[in-house]
C-alpha cells in the first residue's frame, strides 16, 4: 500500500489510524499549551521586577532576565497579615459553604427525582405574598403605597408568565427545578445592596455566618441541577427493594443512594468549592476586616498606580495552588464519578 | 496585739493595691484603649505609610489604629453604604476630597475647623494655599486633612529636548509639536521606535482627568474661584464651546503620536512606558518624578517636569468663543500664556465620621494630624511607593530630603520648581466636587470622550452629549441644590 | 413484621417535605428579598440623607430612560435603516415563524395558553433579531450593551460547546496521556474570574505581553486590538472561552465515556461510516447532557463582567460593555436605581432566552427520547 493508505488504515474501530493519532495528539497538544501557557506567564511574572515587566516580554528566567523574589517577599513577609488572614478566610468559608450546599442541595435534588411534587399555584402565590408582607412589616421602610401595588402586581405577573403553559392548578418538579436555576440569572451587582441592608439589620455583617449563608443560597441551584442527573442513573429497584424491607426514606438516602453517587458528589463539591472560592462582589460588601477573602486581594492590586502585575501574579498563584491540590485529591472520584453518573438528563 | 497586726496588714495591702492602681494611671496615655478604624485603598500606596506609622502613633498616644483596605474602585460605595445604612463601622476614611460633598450634605462628616485651629503641631499654614483653602473646605468649613497633594504636570525627556535645543512646552500647541517631532525615534536605545506622547486614555480609569487638564487652560483664567465646569450663576455646563472643542482637537491629536493602544492604557501602563524610556512627553500626577529615580528606570536624571501647558486664548463665557488673553482677561498669565494647573482628584485626605464617639474622633484627628505633620509627611512624599506627593511649602523648599531619596540636585530643583510653580499658581483648578460628581465625570464625560476618541461619534456630537448628560444629572439632583453646592466649593 | 414506631412513620411520611424544604426555603428567602427591594429601587430614585436612604417613587422613568431616553444609545445602541440583506433575513425569519405556528395549529395540543406563549416567544425573538441586525449590519448602527451581551452569550456558548465537544471526542479515544490531558484541561476553570481577567490583560498587552513580538512580526504594530470594536470583543470572548471550555469538555467527556461500545461496533459491522455513527448513536445520547450544560452556561454567560471590565473597561467607546458591566458602572457611582433597572432588564432578557431555549429544545428532546 502507499503511504496514504498506510497512515489511514485502522486495525479495529477503537484504534485510531496513524494519521488520526498524530492529528489527535497535535490538537490536544496545542490546546494543552493554550491552557498552560498563561499559567506559566503568571509564574514568570511573579518573579519579575517592575522595570522588567514594563520593558517588554521576557520569557525565560535566568536566560532573558534576572528573576527576583521581591514580589513573593512582599506578599508573604511585609503584607503577611493582609494575605494570610484572607487566605485562611477563603479556605474556611469555601469548605464550609461547599459542604452545607452539597448536603442541602443533594437532598433536594434527590427529592426532585424520586418524589413527585404538585405544589398548587394558589398556595405558592399566597405563600410568597405573605412572605412579602412579612418583609415589608419587618423593614418598615415607609414605602409609598403605589410602589407596593406596582411591584406586587409586577411580581405576580412575573410568576404568571413563568407558569403560563401549565394552566392546571399545580406545578411539577421541572418547574421547581427551573425556578431554582433561574435564581442564578440576576447579576450580583443588583443584589448586593439589599443583601447588605438585610444583614446589617440582622447585625451579622462581616461574620462567617453571613458569608456562608450567602454562598450556600446562591449555589444550591447548581448543586440541585447537577445532582439530579446523577441520581437519575441509580436504578429505582434498589431503592424499592429497600423500601419493601421497611427502610425509611432517610435510610435509603444515606445508606444506598449517597454511597453510589460518591463520585458525582465529589465532582459537584469541586465545582461549588471553586465557585465559592472565586466569588468577589458579595464578599467585598459583606466583609470588612474579619472575613475578607482572596479575590479581593487580587482586585486590590489594581491601585491608582495601575495594576501591580507582580504582586497580582503571586496572589493568583496562591489562589490556584490549594484548588489544584484538592482537585488532585478528588481526581480519582471525579473521573469515576463522571463516568458512572451516566448523565441521561 | 492581734488587732494591731491585722490593721497593719490590711493597711499595707490597701497601700500596695492603691499603688498598683495609680502607677498605670501615672503612665496612662491619652487614648489608651481606643480603637480607630480607618478605611482607605488597599494598596502599598497611601495605606502603606499609614500602617507603617500606626505603631509609632500607638506608642505616643496609646490608640490602636486599624487601617482597612478595599479595592480603589470600591471605596466610595463602601463608605456610602456604611454611613447611609447607619452601620458606622468606620471612624475615618482616607479618600478623594472630591467626593466629600456627597458625604457632607447628608451630614456624615465631622467639621474639623475648630480642631485644626486648636492644633499647632499640624502647621496648617505650611500646607499649600490651595490645599488648605479649597481642597479641605466646603462652605468655609474644614472637613478633611490633606495627606497628599494631587495635581497634574507634564513631564519631558530633558536629554531629548536639550539635544534639540527646545525648551519645555508652555502651550498645548507646543506640546503637540514636540510630540510630533520626536514620535518614531528610538528613545531608549533598544532599536524599536518610540512614542512622542503617552497619555492615559483608558475608559473608566483616569482618562477623564486628562482631558480636563488639557481643557483647563482654555477655560479658567481668573483664579480658582472662577471654576471651569459650570457657569456660577446658572449651572450651565461649560463644555459645548470653542474652548472645549479646541481641547478635544488637541487631545485627539496627541493620539497620533502615541502608542497604538493608547486609548486602552491606564496610568499604570503609561508610567511603565515612561520609566522604560519609551515616551518623549507625558501628562500625569507627581508620581512620575519619584518613579523615574527607582531601580531599573531608564530615565533617571532625564526626567524634567513643567507646569501644565496653557493657552494664549481663553473662553469668553458669554459668547462661547475663544478670545486672546489680555491683562484683564488673564490676570495670572505668564508671558501671555494662561496656565491653569489642575488639582485632579484633590489629593488623598482624611475625614472623620460624625457618628463615632468623641474620644474616637479626637484620636482619629490626632492620627491624621500626625501623618500630616512635617516631620512625617516631608519624608513620605519623597518616597515613590508611599503614593504621597508634595503639598506642603516646606516640602519643596528643603532639597536635602529629596537628594537623600535619590534625586540628583538638578532633577530635584527641576521637579520641585514645577511643583512650586503649580502650587503657587492662583489659577489652580479645583476638581469638580458637587454631589454625584462621579456621574458628571465618570459616567458622562468619560464615556462620551472615549466614544469620540474611538471614532464612534463626532466632536460636535460628543460636546452636545456631554452638555445634555450634565444637564440631565443637574436636573435630576435638583438645579438649585447643585448650584449652591458648586458655589460653596468655590468659596462663595 | 413489627408495627413501625408511629414517630418514625410520621417522619417518613414527612420525608418529601424534609428533603426539599431546606433548599427551597433558603433560596426563597434569600432571593425574594433582594428581588423585591431591587424592584422598588428600580422604580424609584434614591437619595442619601442623614439617617438613611430616601426613596422617591418615580414609576417606570428609569426604564423609559434606558429604552427611549438619554441612555438608549447605551442600552439599545444606535439605529439605522436595515440593508437589503437585513430585510431578507427578517423575511426568512418571519416565514419560519409562520410555518411554526401553522404546524402548531394543526397539531393536537392546541390551546390558548400555548398560542399566547408561542406568540410571546415569536415577538421577542423577532425584536431581538431585528435589533441585532440593525446594530451590527447597518453602516451607521452601533450596538448597545444589550446586543453586545447577546453576542457574547450566543456566539460564545456555541463556540465553547463546539470546541469542548471536539476536544472530548478526541480525548475519548484510547490515547496515552489521557489523564494528563484531562487534568490540564481542567485548570483554566479553577482560576478566579478576576484573576483570569487580569491574566488576559497581561497576555494581550501590545507592549509588554508575550505576544507582542508575534504581532510585530506580523506587521500589526501600528494598530491594536483594543482600538477596534470587534477586536476588543473577540479578545473578551477568547478569554471567556478559555475559562469555560473546560466545563463543557469535562462533562461531555463523561457523557461520551458512558456510551456502550457494543452499539458502535454493531453499527460498524453493518458498514456505517464514522459520521453516521456520530449522528445516529453518539449525538442522541449526548443531547440531554448538552442541553443541560448549555442552559447552565447560557445563564452564567449573561452575567459576564470581569473580563470586559478589566481588559478594556468597557471600551473602546462602549463596544465591549456587557449588561452586567453597565449595571456595575451605574452602581459604582451610587446610581442604584439605574443599576437595578439595567439588572431587571437583563433578567427579563435572560429569562426569555432561557425559557425559549428550554421550551423549544428540551421538550423536543424529551419527547424524542420517549
Amino acid at each position: 500500500m502507499n503511504i496514504w493508505q498506510q497512515i489511514t488504515k485502522k486495525r479495529s474501530f477503537e484504534d485510531s489510524s496513524v494519521l488520526e493519532s498524530i492529528l489527535s495528539y497535535l490538537i490536544l497538544g496545542i490546546w494543552a499549551f493554550i491552557c498552560i501557557f498563561p499559567i506559566y506567564w503568571v509564574l514568570v511574572t511573579s518573579v519579575k521586577e517592575p522595570h522588567v515587566v514594563n520593558q517588554g516580554p521576557f520569557y525565560i528566567p535566568f536566560v532573558d532576565f534576572q528573576p527576583s523574589l521581591h514580589a513573593w517577599e512582599f506578599v508573604f513577609m511585609q503584607e503577611s497579615m493582609n494575605t494570610l488572614r484572607p487566605f485562611f478566610n477563603t479556605v474556611i468559608i469555601s469548605l464550609i459553604s461547599a459542604f452545607i450546599t452539597l448536603l442541602i442541595g443533594s437532598m433536594a435534588g434527590y427529592a426532585l427525582v424520586r418524589i413527585h411534587y404538585r405544589p398548587k399555584i394558589v398556595s405558592i402565590a399566597c405563600f410568597i405574598l405573605i412572605l412579602i408582607l412579612a418583609i415589608l412589616l419587618i423593614t418598615r421602610m415607609g414605602l409609598d403605597w403605589r410602589m407596593v401595588l406596582t411591584s406586587g402586581t409586577a411580581i405576580f405577573l412575573l410568576f404568571i408568565f413563568t407558569l403560563s403553559r401549565r394552566f392546571k392548578a399545580s406545578l411539577g418538579n421541572n418547574d421547581i427545578g427551573f425556578w431554582m436555576i433561574s435564581q442564578r440569572i440576576l447579576p450580583p451587582v443588583v443584589v448586593v445592596i439589599p443583601v447588605y441592608i438585610f444583614y446589617q439589620q440582622l447585625g451579622i455583617l462581616d461574620t462567617y455566618l453571613a458569608m456562608v449563608i450567602t454562598y450556600v443560597a446562591i449555589n444550591i441551584p447548581i448543586v440541585v441541577w447537577l445532582m439530579r442527573d446523577f441520581f437519575f442513573s441509580i436504578p429505582v429497584d434498589l431503592e424499592e427493594n429497600a423500601a419493601l424491607d421497611g427502610a425509611s426514606r432517610y435510610r435509603i438516602f444515606t445508606t444506598i443512594v449517597l454511597p453510589l453517587t460518591k463520585p458525582g458528589l465529589s465532582a459537584t463539591f469541586m465545582l461549588v468549592l471553586i465557585l465559592c472560592w472565586n466569588e468577589y462582589l458579595l464578599s467585598l460588601f459583606i466583609s470588612m476586616t474579619d472575613t475578607q477573602t482572596l479575590p479581593l486581594m487580587i482586585a486590590s492590586m489594581n491601585t491608582t498606580r495601575g495594576p501591580q502585575w507582580w504582586y497580582m501574579s503571586v496572589i493568583i498563584i496562591l489562589m490556584i495552588i490549594p484548588v489544584i491540590m484538592i482537585a488532585l485529591f478528588l481526581y480519582r472520584f471525579i473521573v469515576r464519578g463522571l463516568l458512572v453518573g451516566a448523565i441521561k438528563g | 496585739m492581734f488587732k494591731l497586726r491585722n490593721k497593719m496588714i490590711s493597711g499595707i495591702v490597701i497601700a500596695v493595691v492603691t499603688l498598683l492602681f495609680t502607677i498605670p494611671a501615672v503612665h496612662a496615655k491619652k487614648y489608651d484603649g481606643v480603637t480607630v478604624n480607618i478605611l482607605t485603598m488597599e494598596a502599598p500606596q497611601i495605606k502603606g505609610p499609614m500602617v507603617k506609622r500606626a505603631p509609632d502613633f500607638k506608642k505616643l498616644t496609646g490608640a490602636t489604629v486599624n487601617i482597612i483596605g478595599v479595592p480603589f474602585a470600591d471605596i466610595y460605595p463602601k463608605m456610602e453604604a456604611d454611613f447611609a445604612t447607619g452601620t458606622n463601622s468606620i471612624d475615618g476614611a482616607v479618600f478623594a476630597p472630591q467626593w466629600m460633598v456627597d458625604f457632607i450634605e447628608p451630614g456624615y462628616l465631622e467639621d474639623l475647623t475648630s480642631k485644626v485651629k486648636a492644633d499647632s503641631a499640624i502647621e496648617w499654614d505650611d500646607i499649600g494655599y490651595f490645599f488648605r483653602s479649597f481642597s479641605s473646605t466646603y462652605g468655609g468649613k474644614i472637613y478633611t486633612i490633606p495627606l497628599d497633594g494631587d495635581f497634574h504636570m507634564i513631564y519631558y525627556r530633558t536629554d531629548l529636548l536639550d539635544a534639540a535645543g527646545i525648551s519645555p512646552p508652555t502651550t498645548w500647541e507646543e506640546y503637540t509639536y514636540i510630540a510630533s517631532r520626536f514620535h518614531g525615534q528610538d528613545m531608549n536605545g533598544d532599536g524599536t521606535p518610540d512614542y512622542g506622547s503617552c497619555i492615559s486614555k483608558k475608559r473608566n480609569a483616569q482618562a477623564y482627568w486628562m482631558i480636563l487638564s488639557v481643557a483647563g487652560g482654555f477655560i479658567q483664567a481668573k483664579g480658582t474661584g472662577e471654576g471651569m465646569f459650570f457657569d456660577t450663576k446658572t449651572m450651565k455646563p461649560l463644555v459645548n464651546n470653542e474652548a472645549f472643542s479646541r481641547a478635544l482637537d488637541i487631545y485627539k491629536e496627541t493620539t497620533k503620536y502615541a502608542p497604538p493602544d493608547e486609548i486602552n492604557l491606564d496610568v499604570g501602563d503609561t508610567r511603565g512606558l515612561w520609566t522604560a524610556g519609551r515616551c518623549a512627553l507625558t501628562l500625569d500626577w507627581g508620581d512620575i518624578g519619584t518613579l523615574a529615580i527607582e531601580k531599573g528606570s531608564k530615565v533617571k536624571g532625564k526626567t524634567g517636569a513643567a507646569i501644565l501647558p496653557g493657552s494664549r486664548k481663553v473662553l469668553d463665557r458669554s459668547s462661547g468663543k475663544l478670545v486672546s488673553c489680555d491683562r484683564a482677561r488673564c490676570p495670572y498669565a505668564v508671558n501671555g500664556v494662561n496656565h491653569a494647573p489642575f488639582a485632579a482628584y484633590g489629593g488623598w485626605s482624611g475625614a472623620i465620621n460624625t457618628a463615632s464617639s468623641a474620644r474616637v474622633k479626637d484620636a482619629a484627628y490626632d492620627f491624621f494630624s500626625y501623618m500630616a505633620q512635617a516631620k512625617q509627611s516631608n519624608v513620605d512624599v519623597t518616597i515613590g511607593i508611599t503614593g504621597m506627593n508634595p503639598y506642603r511649602v516646606s516640602q519643596f523648599e528643603n532639597l536635602s530630603n529629596w537628594t537623600n531619596a535619590g534625586f540628583s540636585k538638578a532633577s530635584a530643583e527641576n521637579y520641585l520648581g514645577a511643583i512650586k510653580a503649580s502650587l503657587n499658581s492662583p489659577n489652580m483648578i479645583l476638581d469638580l466636587r458637587v454631589p454625584k460628581n462621579q456621574r458628571y465625570q465618570q459616567v458622562v464625560l468619560d464615556t462620551e470622550v472615549h466614544r469620540f476618541l474611538s471614532g464612534e461619534i463626532s466632536k460636535q456630537e460628543a460636546m452636545q452629549r456631554i452638555e445634555d448628560g450634565w444637564e440631565e444629572v443637574t436636573e435630576e439632583m435638583g438645579r438649585d441644590g447643585q448650584l449652591n453646592a458648586y458655589r460653596n466649593t468655590l468659596g462663595y | 413484621m413489627t408495627q413501625p414506631n408511629s414517630i418514625e412513620e410520621h417522619l417518613d411520611r414527612q420525608a418529601p417535605t424534609v428533603f426539599i424544604m431546606p433548599a427551597v426555603l433558603v433560596v426563597l428567602c434569600f432571593s425574594i428579598f433582594p428581588l423585591i427591594v431591587s424592584l422598588f429601587v428600580a422604580l424609584s430614585r434614591l437619595k442619601f440623607v442623614k439617617g438613611g436612604i430616601e426613596a422617591k417613587y418615580i414609576g417606570f422613568l428609569n426604564f423609559k430612560k434606558l429604552l427611549f431616553g438619554s441612555q438608549q444609545y447605551h442600552f439599545l445602541g444606535k439605529f439605522d435603516q436595515l440593508t437589503t440583506t437585513g430585510y431578507v433575513i427578517m423575511s426568512v425569519f418571519v416565514i419560519l415563524i409562520l410555518v411554526w405556528f401553522y404546524r402548531y395549529f394543526k397539531s393536537i395540543n392546541f390551546s390558548l395558553v400555548g398560542t399566547i406563549g408561542r406568540f410571546v416567544v415569536a415577538t421577542g425573538l423577532f425584536f431581538l433579531l431585528m435589533l441585532t441586525l440593525i446594530n451590527l449590519t447597518t453602516p451607521k448602527g452601533l450596538p448597545g450593551t444589550l446586543v453586545v451581551t447577546l453576542t457574547y452569550v450566543i456566539l460564545g456558548v456555541i463556540f465553547q460547546f463546539l470546541i469542548g465537544l471536539g476536544l472530548a471526542l478526541l480525548c475519548v479515544k484510547k490515547i496515552r496521556g489521557r489523564s494528563f490531558f484531562r487534568m490540564v484541561f481542567f485548570i483554566p476553570m479553577m482560576i478566579t474570574p478576576v484573576g483570569i481577567a487580569y491574566l488576559f490583560r497581561m497576555l494581550t498587552d501590545m507592549t509588554k505581553g508575550p505576544f507582542a513580538p508575534v504581532v510585530m512580526w506580523l506587521g500589526f504594530e501600528e494598530t491594536s486590538w483594543a482600538v477596534i470594536p470587534w477586536g476588543a470583543r473577540i479578545a473578551v470572548m477568547i478569554g471567556d472561552a478559555w475559562q469555560w471550555i473546560p466545563f463543557m469538555f469535562i462533562i461531555l467527556l463523561a457523557g461520551l465515556e458512558s456510551l456502550p461500545t457494543e452499539q458502535k461496533e454493531a453499527a460498524i459491522m453493518d458498514g456505517a461510516g464514522s459520521w453516521q455513527i456520530f449522528r445516529d448513536i453518539t449525538w442522541p445520547t449526548l443531547l440531554p447532557v448538552s442541553v443541560t450544560i448549555i442552559l447552565i452556561r447560557l445563564i452564567e454567560a449573561f452575567k459576564i463582567i470581569d473580563l470586559p471590565n478589566v481588559m478594556t473597561n468597557g471600551g473602546p467607546g462602549i463596544a465591549t460593555e456587557s449588561l452586567s458591566l453597565h449595571s456595575y458602572f451605574n452602581w459604582r457611582t451610587m446610581d442604584l436605581s439605574g443599576s437595578a433597572a439595567v439588572g431587571y432588564l437583563l433578567m427579563v432578557v435572560a429569562v426569555f432566552i432561557c425559557l425559549s431555549f428550554v421550551s423549544l429544545v428540551k421538550k423536543r428532546i424529551e419527547i424524542a427520547q420517549q
